[in-house]
């Protein structure tokens, strides 16, 4: 029976091979989409596992994490420079970090941190060590800079028309391992040195400090600084805002726009070999945001509390990628729906063209027949036939789902330093052997015709 | 080698007024060379699908030495027909993608019977039908050597009885000749009753009796008319 399945497909080699492939397309379009799904919510979930409470000024949830943990360049509202102060001293946290960012290199994203975020994250450094000077900077496993090349940062990014900070120079003095997330991407300085690149928190000129700090609260609490070059609002302070706007365009909206007139340089300077201090006073500048570490569940819960009020936002990331993932999940409804509808569409044509087959093969049926082959091998030989194409179909489709979903991962990985897992689970099994038994429902549909067929009728054909 | 044995034998088909075929006596004895002759659309087709099992008449008898077909389900009737009729067909019915010798054995081994000695057995009758390449290609064979595949597999299982169905009406006059002389030759080496469709005369000549159909019902009989005689 088999010989004689071969030797038809062989025979039809080019309807197969059609058969086969319009199978595995259709598969494979539902097999990347849930692969991709998963791979996003798995790789996300990782990406923001170190991180359990993020405090932010008032605002969009969502931005907060995106910019916090996931880098995604957008403009975030500023917090008073006390709340790091105050959690610093809180003897609910472990530790608590402030990011700043706005700046790049190269197209990677600079984050002005603290060595206790990189100490309680990261085990150990691929090369070199941390930074302990201003002037000195803590590369991502994905950045392609070497120890001791030098970074100039640029203010926004090259894509939005962003301007190099004159003078100010990073020196590369350690490389973290690999963590899979967009932190891999990242550029590491100290928060003390992006301050002073934009011009903040000089002790040696307090009164300037104030200045920026009031303008900074200012801007948090108007909560809608846009900056036309992508800016945070770190570095879209009204004055900055006022110096970056091209000819013809409008201050930014929320924005006091005092010092439009004022020749002022917005860009500060860092002093490369001045030591760090990450003994964060109460008047610090204004921030985007602060990782924090609660010593206990109970801690963070508090914390949350605590944060939750007035200009202020503390998240659980989780809580935040949970809402995410319900919309991604409604997004893979929709494409899963999609993918089941073009499934559907292609089983319904092969059923079309499989009995018009049938039908034009009759007088082959009714000759089997004739000749004494069991009505049962008769259905068992038109089963196996389209059943085996499909199977194959399905296999090949779900390897180029495969191969498709990790292409566009590591399209996603390159491209924000998240690493997707991707690969099948018990779930895919269980998805593929429901096709297949679909499958053989529906090679089952011409098989019953032609075992019903009258051989004297077939032959008459 | 079968006998048989038709009685008050009738086939309608819906639509049409009057059976399609009607028989109300007829016997083929055992071993016995019988050609069924007439015009178009006189019976022919149906009297070989009837008498093979391939159609169940609207009533009558069918019977085959002691087994009456019509009672038979359809599986049984495939069963039966695969163990007792050899089948040779004018269009040979051949499956293309095979060779010689897996067409013969073909329907021995959808009925899972193709054993070592059946094997054997298809390829000694190809070389006994002129056949010397086995493994050809069946597309690649002319239409006479196809035929002469075609009676190698009627005849692999040793059937009761050969049913021929314009076996020479495809061949030219040459390979009709060689065609008509192996079913004669095969049917009585097998044993088998040999019944044949055809307008051949030259093959009809060699057969030993001859039954003529006209509208459905039998016309003239070889046999009644010796009798008669």
């Amino acid at each position: 029976m088999i010989r004689f399945i071969l030797a038809d497909l062989r025979r039809l080699w080019a309807g197969a091979v059609v058969v086969v492939l319009l199978v595995a397309l259709a598969t494979a379009l539902g097999v990347t989409v849930t692969l991709q799904e998963r791979a996003l919510r798995l790789g996300s979930a990782r990406a923001a596992d170190k991180f359990d409470l993020v405090i932010g000024a008032a605002g969009s949830e969502t931005q907060l994490v995106l910019s916090s943990i996931f880098l995604q360049p957008a403009p975030l509202p500023l917090m008073p420079g006390e709340v790091l102060a105050k959690l610093s001293k809180d003897p609910r946290v472990a530790w608590v970090a402030p990011v700043g960012f706005g700046d790049s290199f190269a197209g990677y994203p600079l984050v002005g941190t603290t060595r206790a975020l990189i100490g309680s994250t990261v085990s150990g450094f691929a090369e070199g060590r941390l930074f302990e000077k201003e002037g000195e900077a803590v590369v991502g496993a994905a950045v392609k800079l070497p120890l001791g090349a030098e970074i100039k940062p640029m203010h926004g990014t090259a894509q939005m028309g962003g301007e190099t900070h004159a003078g100010v120079v990073y020196q590369v003095t350690g490389k973290l391992p690999p963590t899979g997330t967009p932190w891999d991407r990242a550029i590491l300085v100290p928060i003390q040195a992006v301050w002073h690149v934009h011009g903040l928190g000089h002790d040696h000129d307090h009164e300037q400090d104030e200045h920026h700090e009031g303008e900074a609260l200012q801007v948090t609490q108007a909560a809608a600084v846009t900056d036309e070059h992508g800016h945070s609002p770190l570095e879209a302070a009204p004055e900055h805002a006022g110096d970056h706007r091209h000819e013809g365009e409008a201050p930014a909206a929320g924005v006091r726009d005092t010092h439009a007139d004022e020749d002022h340089d917005h860009h500060g300077a860092i002093d490369a070999d001045a030591d760090i201090d990450e003994d964060f006073a109460a008047d610090a500048p204004g921030l985007p945001a602060v990782l924090v570490k609660p010593k206990t569940i109970a801690d963070a819960y508090k914390l949350r509390q605590e944060y939750r009020k007035g200009n202020t936002l503390a998240v659980f990331p989780g809580e935040v990628l949970t809402s995410l993932y319900a919309t991604l999940g409604d997004a893979k409804m929709v494409l899963s729906a999609v993918a089941a509808g073009s499934q559907g569409l292609v089983a319904a044509a092969l059923v079309l063209v499989t009995v018009t087959h049938i039908g034009q093969r009759r007088r082959q049926i009714g000759a089997l027949r004739a000749f004494g082959a069991p009505r049962l091998s008769v259905f068992a030989i038109v089963w196996l036939e389209l059943f085996l194409l499909v199977a194959l179909g399905i296999g090949l489709g779900f390897m180029t789902g495969l191969a498709a979903a990790q292409m566009i991962a590591n399209a996603f990985t390159v491209k924000s330093g998240i690493i997707l897992p991707v690969g099948f689970t018990g779930e895919d099994l269980r998805m593929a052997l429901i096709l297949l038994s679909a499958s053989a429902v529906l090679s089952a549909v011409p098989a019953v015709l032609a075992y019903r067929q009258s051989p004297a009728a077939a032959l008459r054909a | 080698m079968l006998s048989l044995h038709l009685d008050n034998l009738a086939k309608s088909f819906p639509g049409l007024g009057s059976p399609v075929l009607r028989v109300d006596f007829l016997t083929i004895g055992a071993g016995e060379r019988v050609a069924v002759t007439g015009g178009s659309g006189s019976g022919k087709s149906t009297f070989i699908n009837i008498v093979t099992g391939l159609e169940r008449p609207t009533s009558g008898k069918v019977a085959w030495s002691d087994a009456d077909i019509t009672r038979l389900s359809e599986t049984a009737r495939d069963r039966w027909r695969a163990e007792h009729v050899g089948l040779v067909m004018q269009d040979f019915h051949l499956f293309p993608g095979l060779s010689a010798v897996e067409n013969v054995l073909l329907p021995a081994r959808l009925a899972r019977v193709a054993d070592a000695a059946l094997i054997a057995r298809a390829h000694d009758l190809l070389k006994g039908v002129g056949l010397s390449r086995p493994d050809q290609r069946i597309e690649t064979m002319s239409r006479g050597e196809m035929q002469r595949v075609a009676i190698a597999r009627a005849v692999l299982r040793k059937p009761g009885v050969i049913v021929a169905d314009e076996p020479t009406a495809s061949l030219d006059a040459e390979a009709g000749e060689t065609v008509g002389r192996l079913l004669l030759d095969m049917a009585g080496e097998t044993g088998s009753t040999l019944i044949v469709v055809s307008h051949d005369q030259r093959l009809i000549d060699r057969l030993d009796r001859r039954i003529t159909l006209g509208a459905g019902r039998i016309v003239a009989d070889s046999l009644r008319e010796e009798a008669a005689a």
